[in-house]
């Protein structure tokens, strides 16, 4: 109890003092010169600098009349300009909203002087977001307007942008998709009611209390905005989507001195609830600095508090501090990449295996389909000529025994059995060849609609290894509308194969003093009643006649029956077509097949 | 072409013509049948062998491809039963190692269809000495190995030129006990005399 009292008679007489010394300063003011002390006020235009002016202005007239030979100049500035007043410490006092001040407090040397507090709610904590819509759209909940057109004010402003995207992301709604489409207007605020009312935007995100301070001044009409997912409570009287935070504050910068600083306190706390300059600014006075905590958080979940080290700063600070696991991660890594080399090496060579193995087996399947062909023809050969054989060996037998008996001076009558039977072997003989014929016809053409485009590049596949080997190239071209055509598919493939065999084999035939790369190229012309198509080679060239080339087993080839040229003018002309071929210039042959299309 | 019958050509022995093929068959006997040959005709291998007079001097002409039995089939159970038979093989698809096989198995000839008749003969007549030989090798061969061991001893001797006391002598037996085992010897070979019997024995022993 004494020492209370002890306290108290010595802070009264420390005010006597001061206030004695105080006494002393004015009058040297009045005697010598009066030392003006300048104060640059830099505080927050969130509603544009008219409203900053008429807002602050009065304060600032306070503190001015509170503190002697002090004058208080008011800067209002942006976001951005305030951010750059404070790094040059161009301004000595600032006035801002918490998200700010948070931000500055965070990266430069500021010291809080007073928050300031208001009649709203608890009167420190007045600042947060309200998301408002036009009272006739459709919207009902936060949800309906993810993804449409959102105004706010800046992507670091903090009622009008930062307390809404944390409630966003608090509702479990991933804020990238919510503001898909969203627009940063920036100050003044008034700007974004407005265009949320003519239409441009569906929604927009502005400070609380925003919406009912134009009600108030009758910038706008009651009725025409909703606030959505309002929660602000009952001794709150504007609407509000968002939690809670620290009213604005007041900070001074190290451009002016503690005691200033002091006195400007004094001063702001001294300011009455009902002084004209409390009311200015939408306030009960000034209390001191209340905890940041609750914005410091936002910031922190948010992932962009202003101390936190970008990430790679952060992966430097841990690899610096846990080495050895660092170490072992970057081994893992390498032996990674060393095992996945080795994998791609093995891969790759086991491609090329396979690819070899591949070529082997195309090689090997040519091989013994050209084998096949050849011991078909062979049994066809060696049966033909068995069967012939037989009647042939009777008849003989039958004429010399005929002969024989006629030399002799037989009767006729003992010659004519003979002659008799001569004829009944002819006719077996005949019968073998007849069965044979339809044998070799035995296969019925059957017509279907098919595409020549189709038939070429599939015949052209199974030939891709063959010509492959034996280096020639295939250029293809067509002109005109493809039209499928009616045809005996089987057999256009069979004059295909043997048309590109036949080049292929005669590019090799060539004379070898003549340099040229090997090429066959195919040319498909589709008129209104016909396509032409073309195959050029540029090989050996023709070098037999044309009545040659009409027959069936005539051939320049050494191991050819010479068959293919009459099986394909047969396939050509049962499509009643025309299969021609002519000397190419300057080398080689062209084979021209005419089929109607109609 | 000649189509003359050849002077010296005659054929007494029988031929036998083997081919599944009737038109073969048939031509073949009427183009023989030309030339005077005694010629029948088997449809198959089982039916020849059956029928046929397989141990008696003739010529065969097989058909080496056939149904029941191959021509080759046919040759080694000839060979089998020592038959005198002469073969020709006349075939429509013959190789090179077909006709070695045939002729190193003692076939007499190898043709291939159609055969020109003027040769076929002539290897007919070829082949028609070559069994009468063989006929009569055989039969003596036969006799041969029908002898009994005294028969033998004595064959041996009396070959050797000598006479009947000296073999009497020799095998120390009486010498009417030689001259019944002679006169035995010489039913046996069918021979009429000494010279006789050792041209038997000639043939036989080779």
């Amino acid at each position: 109890m004494a020492n209370v009292l002890i306290k108290v008679i010595i802070a009264t007489m420390l005010l006597v003092v001061s206030q004695v010394h105080a006494n002393n300063a004015l009058d040297t003011k009045t005697v010598i010169k009066p030392i003006m002390t300048t104060v640059d006020v830099g505080v927050l235009a969130t509603r544009g600098v008219f409203e900053a002016k008429q807002r602050w202005q009065p304060t600032l007239l306070w503190l001015q009349s509170q503190i002697p030979n002090s004058e208080f100049r008011l800067h209002p500035f942006t976001l951005a300009e305030m951010e750059t007043a404070v790094q040059q410490q161009s301004v000595d006092v600032v006035v801002t909203n918490p998200g700010q001040a948070v931000r500055l407090g965070r990266q430069y040397p500021l010291s809080w002087l007073a928050t300031l507090n208001s009649k709203l709610g608890d009167g420190t904590h007045v600042i947060g977001s309200a998301l408002i819509v036009r009272a006739d759209s459709p919207y009902q909940q936060l949800v309906d307007v993810s993804g449409d057109k959102i105004a706010a004010v800046a992507s670091n402003a903090f009622g009008g942008y930062l307390t809404m995207q944390l409630a966003v992301q608090n509702k479990g709604i991933n804020p990238t998709a919510f503001f898909a489409d969203v627009s940063f207007l920036g100050f003044p605020l008034d700007a974004i009611i407005y265009q949320l009312r003519d239409g441009h935007v569906d929604a927009a995100v502005v400070p609380v209390c925003q919406l009912e301070s134009m009600l108030e001044e009758g910038l706008i009409q009651q009725g025409v905005f909703r606030v959505l997912d309002d929660i602000s409570p009952g001794n709150f009287a504007c609407g509000l989507s968002t939690q809670l935070y620290p009213n604005w504050s007041i900070a001074k910068t190290s451009a002016i001195s503690a005691t200033l600083g002091k006195k400007i306190t004094r001063a702001l706390f001294a300011l009455p609830a009902e002084h004209p300059a409390s009311i200015a600014a939408y306030s009960t006075g000034w209390i001191p600095p209340i905890s940041q905590l609750s914005v410091d958080q936002l910031y922190r979940d948010l992932d962009m508090h202003p101390l936190q080290r970008p990430w790679w700063q952060e992966a430097a600070v841990w690899i610096k501090k846990n080495q050895q696991w660092a170490w072992v991660v970057f081994l893992f890594v390498l032996l990674l990449s060393v095992y996945h080399l080795i994998l791609e090496y093995r891969f790759s060579r086991s491609e090329r295996k396979l690819t070899a193995t591949l070529n082997r087996l195309k090689e090997k399947n040519a091989m013994l389909e050209h084998a096949q062909r050849v011991a078909i023809v062979g049994e066809l050969g060696s049966s033909l000529a068995h069967e012939i054989n037989q009647p042939l060996a009777a008849i003989l037998n039958y004429s010399q025994g005929g002969l024989l008996r006629i030399n002799k001076g037989a009767d006729a009558s003992a010659v004519a059995p003979a002659l008799e039977k001569i004829q009944q072997q002819v006719k077996r003989a005949d019968g073998i060849v007849q069965r044979l014929r339809t044998l070799i016809n035995k296969r019925a053409v059957e017509k279907s609609r098919c595409d020549m485009q189709i038939l070429l590049s599939d015949t052209l596949e199974l030939l891709e290894y063959d010509f492959q080997q034996k280096n020639i190239s295939v250029t293809q071209s067509c002109i005109g509308d493809v039209v499928a055509l009616d045809a005996d598919m089987v057999g256009l493939q069979q004059v295909l194969l043997n048309v590109l065999n036949n080049a292929a084999d005669a590019c090799l035939m060539r004379d070898p003093t003549i340099v040229v790369n090997n090429n066959i190229s195919i040319e498909s012309y589709y008129s209104d009643d016909r396509l032409i198509l073309n195959i050029t080679d540029n090989g050996i060239g023709l070098t037999a006649t044309n009545t040659e080339l009409q027959n069936a087993f005539f051939t320049t080839k050494k191991q050819g029956l010479g068959l293919g040229l009459a099986i394909c003018r047969d396939v050509i002309e049962a499509h009643h077509g025309q299969f021609s071929l002519v000397a190419a210039d300057p080398i080689g042959c062209r084979v021209s097949i005419h089929l109607p299309l109609r | 072409m000649s189509q003359k019958p050849v002077a010296g050509h005659v054929v007494a022995v029988p031929v036998y013509v083997v081919d599944d093929d009737e038109s073969v068959r048939d031509s073949l006997a009427f183009m023989l049948d030309g030339y005077d040959v005694n010629v029948t005709t088997y449809a198959g291998g089982p039916s020849f062998l059956d029928n046929a007079a397989i141990m008696q001097p003739g010529c065969v002409i097989l058909d080496s491809r056939m149904p029941e039995l191959r021509g080759q089939d046919v040759q080694a159970i000839l060979a089998q039963c020592n038959s005198p038979l002469s073969i020709i093989f006349l075939t429509g698809h013959g190789d090179v190692s077909m006709a070695v096989d045939a002729l190193k198995s003692g076939a007499v000839d190898f043709f291939q269809k159609p055969v020109d008749g003027e040769k076929l003969l002539q290897a007919i007549a070829t082949a028609a000495e070559k069994s009468v030989a063989r006929s009569v090798q055989l039969s003596a061969l036969l006799s041969y190995q029908s002898l009994t061991e005294r028969e033998h001893d004595i064959l041996l001797l009396l070959v050797q030129g000598k006479r009947n006391q000296q073999i009497a002598d020799t095998l120390c037996i009486a010498v009417r006990t030689v001259e019944v085992h002679r006169s035995s010897l010489m039913k046996k070979f069918n021979a009429k005399t000494i010279a006789e019997l050792v041209l038997q024995y000639g043939f036989a022993v080779n």
